[in-house]
């Protein structure tokens, strides 16, 4: 199967965006993540703190949906998602 | 109406006239403009599909609380240099003060949830406007 990473702002700049990854069946959503963050140590550092969990001001979408990163770490990726990643927006 | 996140600058005018629908009585420009903080230019970026779809999210909910009878959003991305439009509103309604309350609803909604990002160039570097939202924010 085949998803979609898309990094903005900073995290773009360290990342990257529209990133195609193939994960197995079964792959969670919060490792995906991580597994692609990690390429990068400040893009990882960015997004993940000490611990591995998701910085508390990081907004996640699936499929242009909000997911929690609570839930990130029990939900499954399946074929054709797009995953979102960014920081707190600032636009206007 | 005009919901869009465009790299191209807008006709302010076209749309003020857009907007004197029957029943008008006041139309509400807001002109967001990149303001002289020391910086050469400044960068934007957008989940575009995301951020038009959540302006016009706004623009529904703002035009039922407020009785707007017409709404615009366009907002910019690219680098844009000092003096030049971000982002425009547009809104007419059928008196002033229900105008006022929606753009300025509207610019507020904006700023919590639409997926859009800036940069601050400067001699130095560069630096990202932090959000004033963080996680748990209304957004999406």
């Amino acid at each position: 199967m085949k998803v979609t990473l898309r990094f903005f702002a900073r995290f773009r700049e360290l990342l990257g965006t529209d990133i195609i990854v193939e994960p197995h069946d079964g792959t969670r959503l919060a490792d995906l993540v991580a597994e692609v963050a990690q390429k990068n140590t400040d893009g990882y550092a960015a997004i993940f703190d000490e611990q591995g969990a998701f910085r508390e001001f990081v907004i996640l979408m699936r499929n242009k949906k909000r997911v929690e990163t609570a839930e990130a770490g029990t939900i499954t990726v399946t074929d054709g998602d797009e995953i979102a990643v960014f920081p707190p927006v600032a636009g206007g | 109406m005009v919901f869009r996140v465009q790299k191209e600058d807008v006709d302010i005018g076209a749309l003020i006239e857009a907007a004197k629908r029957p029943g008008t009585g006041a139309v509400v420009l807001f002109d967001g403009i990149v303001r002289d903080d020391d910086i050469t230019e400044m960068e934007l970026e957008a989940y575009a599909e995301v951020a038009v779809a959540e302006m016009e999210k706004i623009a529904t909910a703002a035009m039922e609380q407020f009785r707007l009878l017409h709404v615009d959003i366009i907002h910019r991305i690219g680098r844009l240099a000092v003096g030049e439009n971000i982002l425009i509103i547009v809104v007419s309604a059928g008196h002033r003060p229900d105008a006022y309350a929606g753009s300025r609803y509207i610019i507020e909604e904006i700023k919590k949830s639409v997926p859009v990002w800036k940069k601050e160039l400067t001699k130095d570097g560069g630096r990202w406007v932090p959000g004033e939202h963080g996680h748990g924010s209304a957004i999406l």
